[in-house]
């Protein structure tokens, strides 16, 4: 059925779809929306769940560990400082191999203070063993939930969905929010293999010894590859039942049939900014083929050197940065075209941080710099005010 | 079952676990601390002269189960009708809850219970088997019934003595009928006289009721009360009314018709009672009262009640002298103020303000300036034995039986619920002299709280007697488990209709009420399973047993690390020290 959604309903929706049997809540700006509609939903018996507010984002992330460890599908949601406070709890979650969904609103991390859109607080928590995916509208946010559970629950491992403050967690966008009948048969109830069972009482996640660590660690690096080995299977059931596809990587091209001379890399709400600019650029007779990269955490190295080892020039729009580096999806993207022989040229931009607009100029100013310079040593600004 | 050591990341689990049960591993080795469910006492009782039970009461008529409830008040007090009417609800006053929103309507509760009883004609349990003994009881007020009440309980024959003609005292002949109606407290006299107890109404102690009578029981109370006025000491005091006996002719229907303005000198109870009463009756009372408003030692809520209905109360006045005037009387009083260096007293003491004298002319003047203690009770020596009584010695007659004295004779308060514990006390300490004991050991055995307050469920060795003797403070619950409600209303009649008719002007609340109300108790140190402590063990270490029977620790697993204790709202369990 379609219908007008915020986009932080949206992912209430999915949750509620998802059939998510404990939700755990603390507030933050820009997610607040998300818990309170699903505190709707628990009061008004459409969702039957159990929901706990609890003191601090750390207790919220540890409230989820435990209702997954007992077998339950668990859902929590966070943002900037909310999610830097659950650091620690991460790695457990992704240790214990559970296969909690985090909704996760991308918001730039003080000081100074900023509740905008910067994509910072989430690729800080690379090494926790989340899966991390970035979505460009709101429709995404909403499927991009169900394909989430249905991924973690299959690989047994945690997943973040993530997508911009205010661009899409405010934004009403018109979307089609699936049957729940189709979304049983996509999702169908979680089947844990371990869980604390009071019948059967274990001891869970005790001391394992320098003998036995490594493999555990092992377990998880395995786990995120076969994510990738199965994602697009699961991802053309959920097309089959829903007509809508995400790959991982996703070319979208300027003119069929040939290779512009520029590829252009964006995650995250301003790929719908650069699908526009790049209709308007071609008028001009400028092409650009458009990459919206979808995953970060499996990061989709072969696919990604598949789609861009061809390119003469390839830029990459970070909203983020990694002080005394750069832009992060510019650093896995060099570090997966590293092995190729012939490499393209990489044009790493950093621009729309704490929320600044990324608009049709901007693209067209990034496009043109990539079209001149030559590679740089190191990142690009855009739009700074030098 | 898993192997137990791996040779291959093939043969391991996902995550680290055991390879299987842990049930072997009893925790509660661990343990220093050690978790155990106790009750305690709650300020309401405490602070109630007769130790009503009240968390376990609201507990019960928060469940809907009424004439349980009302059965484990009367266990205390057999005059929950009347004072859930007239009672100045101490209990309110210690609710932890007037620390969090409102405290619970306690009082309102009680008197639900006790006129559901009375309309569902509830009876009182069996007596025991009669002792042989026989006590006089002078006095058929509040002390009197009561101590008829629990001296029958305990088995023993009890001849109700009294001047009026029906039981009651100050209930029946004082407190007006708009407050007390004659049909609810005869219903619950008779469900005390019901027993072994037989009442000997127009007999008057040093009239009609010789010492040599009252010598031939085996154990005597005196409770007669204070019914003398206390006199005006000023010119002119024949021409003034006695409030109380003119309340008195009220309640036996034989006031003659009065109108015109009235004075009501005093500022107690029974001054506000008159005022009201003359109201009623179709006058227009003003109370004159020498002091300030706020040291009027009435109820508040009486004075309230008077100020709603348009009675004024005129502070800083003091008769002096009344006068026959030829339309009626004249009142003549000094204006009075706080004396100087007298501000920082409780109650200062006042002095002329030195302006002319103010005159009323009124059809009539009526006093109720406090009362002394009624004559007849013999001569000797009174030694304390609670708070609420005192044991006779009379001069010259060591063989006699054991006097005491109790009501309004010996406490200061001179209230219902005061006068109630006395009786209490004169019962237990008397049985208890039947029985070889000391009867202010007996009534400690049974003490809650720190005052005279005495449970008799508590030293007749029943489930009261297993609760730890603390008092939880509100500092000592765990408030956020409760939520905010506010407290109920007690529905009443209309002012207009207040003014004009005897009929009582509060109503009962309805059963719904009542048991949204009770509800709102926090039942301080009392269990009542809401368990959080279940739901908080880490251990899965607290049991519930399937009948419903108390939780339990599971002392092979806790590992005593207090959540339990911490979690539970009403303080009813402690952490103690791990006995070695």
């Amino acid at each position: 059925m379609r219908q007008v959604l915020e986009g932080s309903h949206a992912v209430s929706e999915a949750v509620s779809l998802a059939r998510v049997k404990v939700v755990s809540a603390y507030p933050i700006t820009p997610q607040t929306h998300i818990v309170e509609r699903l505190a709707d939903l628990v009061a008004e018996g459409s969702l039957d769940a159990r929901y706990l507010r609890v003191e601090s984002e750390h207790s919220a992330m540890a409230a989820v560990i435990g209702a997954a460890s007992a077998g339950v599908r668990s859902f929590t949601a966070s943002s900037s400082h909310g999610l830097a406070l659950m650091h620690e709890m991460l790695h457990w979650a992704a240790g214990a191999r559970l296969p909690l969904v985090l909704a996760e609103v991308n918001r730039a991390m003080g000081a100074p203070w900023n509740i905008w859109a910067d994509q910072t607080d989430s690729l800080a928590q690379r090494d926790t063993g989340w899966m991390q995916f970035y979505c460009e509208d709101v429709q995404e946010v909403l499927d991009s939930i169900i394909l989430a559970y249905r991924l973690a629950e299959t690989v047994s491992l945690p997943a973040m969905v993530v997508f911009d403050a205010f661009f899409l967690s405010h934004t009403y966008e018109p979307v089609d929010v699936p049957e729940q009948e189709a979304v049983d048969r996509f999702l169908p109830p979680w089947q844990p293999s371990e869980f604390l069972d009071p019948e059967n009482p274990r001891a869970y996640g005790q001391m394992a010894s320098p003998e036995y660590y490594m493999e555990f660690r092992y377990q998880i690096q395995q786990a995120m590859e076969e994510a990738l080995r199965l994602y697009p299977a699961i991802d053309a059931e959920f097309q089959s039942l829903f007509g809508r596809s995400y790959p991982l990587v996703e070319t979208i091209p300027a003119a069929t049939g040939e290779r512009a001379p520029i590829a252009l890399v964006t995650t995250g709400s301003m790929t719908g900014t650069a699908r526009v600019a790049q209709a308007e650029l071609l008028e001009q007779g400028i092409a650009f083929d458009l990459v919206k990269v979808r995953a970060f955490r499996p990061f989709p190295q072969q696919e990604i050197r598949r789609v861009l080892g061809d390119y003469a020039k390839v830029a990459v729009i970070d909203r983020n940065i990694s002080f005394g580096s750069g832009g992060i999806f510019a650093q896995e993207i060099r570090s997966a075209l590293a092995p190729l022989d012939r490499r393209p040229a990489l044009y790493p931009f950093v621009a729309g941080l704490g929320g600044r607009d990324v608009t049709q100029a901007s693209i067209a100013a990034i496009v043109a710099r990539a079209g001149q310079d030559a590679p740089p040593e190191d990142l690009l600004w855009e739009g700074l005010k030098i | 079952m898993s192997p137990l050591t791996f040779k291959s990341v093939r043969e391991m689990p996902m995550l680290s676990r055991s390879a299987d049960t842990m049930a072997w591993n009893h925790t509660g080795s661990w343990r220093f601390l050690r978790p155990r469910y106790q009750d305690k006492d709650a300020p309401c009782s405490a602070a109630c002269p007769t130790a009503e039970d009240i968390p376990l009461v609201e507990l019960l008529a928060s469940q809907g189960c009424f004439a349980e409830a009302w059965q484990r008040i009367r266990e205390e007090n057999p005059l929950p009708a009347v004072c859930g009417r007239v009672c100045f609800h101490p209990c309110e006053g210690g609710c932890n809850r007037g620390e969090y929103d409102d405290p619970v309507a306690i009082n309102s509760l009680e008197r639900h219970l006790a006129d559901q009883a009375r309309r569902q004609q509830l009876t009182a349990g069996a007596a025991p088997p009669p002792s042989g003994k026989r006590v006089a009881v002078v006095g058929a007020g509040p002390a009197g019934l009561s101590a008829a009440w629990f001296l029958g309980r305990l088995g023993h024959r009890v001849e109700l003595y009294d001047a009026h003609e029906e039981p009651g005292g100050l209930l029946r002949y004082g407190i007006p009928s708009y407050r007390l109606p004659a049909e609810v407290l005869a219903w619950e006299a008779g469900l005390i006289l019901e027993g072994d107890a037989t009442f000997h109404p127009g007999r008057t102690l040093g009239k009609n009721l010789s010492w040599d009578e009252l010598s031939s029981h085996d154990a005597v109370f005196l409770a007669v009360g204070a019914w003398r006025s206390n006199p005006l000491g000023i010119e002119g005091e024949d021409l003034a009314a006695d409030g109380l006996a003119f309340l008195e002719a009220v309640r036996d229907e034989r006031a003659s018709a009065i109108s015109g303005k009235v004075a009501v000198i005093g500022g107690g109870n029974t001054a506000v009672d008159l005022a009201r009463t003359l109201l009623r009756l179709g006058a227009e009372p003003t109370i004159y009262y020498r002091r300030r408003l706020e040291d009027l030692p009435a109820l508040p809520d009486e004075i309230k009640e008077a100020t709603e209905e348009g009675i004024p109360i005129r502070p800083l006045l003091a008769p002096h002298r009344i006068e026959q005037g030829e339309d009626g009387l004249r009142l003549v009083l000094t204006p009075m103020q706080v004396a100087k260096d007298a501000s920082l007293q409780a109650r200062p003491t006042i002095a002329p303000t030195g302006a002319p004298d103010e005159e009323v002319t009124v059809t009539a003047v009526f006093t109720a300036i406090g009362f002394q203690n009624s004559p007849g009770l013999p001569a000797g020596s009174a030694q304390a034995v609670s708070p609420y009584l005192q044991r006779l010695l009379p001069a010259g007659a060591a063989e006699g039986p054991p006097v005491f004295v109790g009501g309004d004779l010996v406490n200061e308060e001179r209230t219902v619920v005061t006068a109630i514990a006395s009786g209490k006390a004169a019962a237990v300490a008397i049985a208890a002299l039947f029985a070889g004991e000391e009867p202010a050991a007996k009534l400690e055995a049974g003490r809650v709280g720190t005052g005279g307050t005495v449970s008799f469920n508590r030293l007749s060795g029943g489930d009261r007697s297993a609760r730890e003797p603390h008092v939880v403070g509100f500092d000592e619950l765990n408030p956020i488990y409760f939520r905010y409600q506010g407290r109920t209303r007690r529905p009443g009649l209309t002012l207009k209709e207040r003014r004009t008719t005897f009929d009582e002007v509060h109503m009962r609340i309805s059963g719904a009420l009542a048991m949204s109300e009770a509800e709102r108790c926090f039942r301080c140190g009392m269990c009542d399973q809401c368990d959080n402590c279940y739901l908080f063990c880490p251990d899965m270490s607290v049991l519930r047993p399937a009948d419903g029977e108390s939780r339990r620790i599971d002392f092979d697993y806790c590992k005593g690390c207090g959540v339990c204790v911490v979690e539970c709202p009403r303080n009813a369990m402690v952490l103690e020290e791990e006995p070695r």
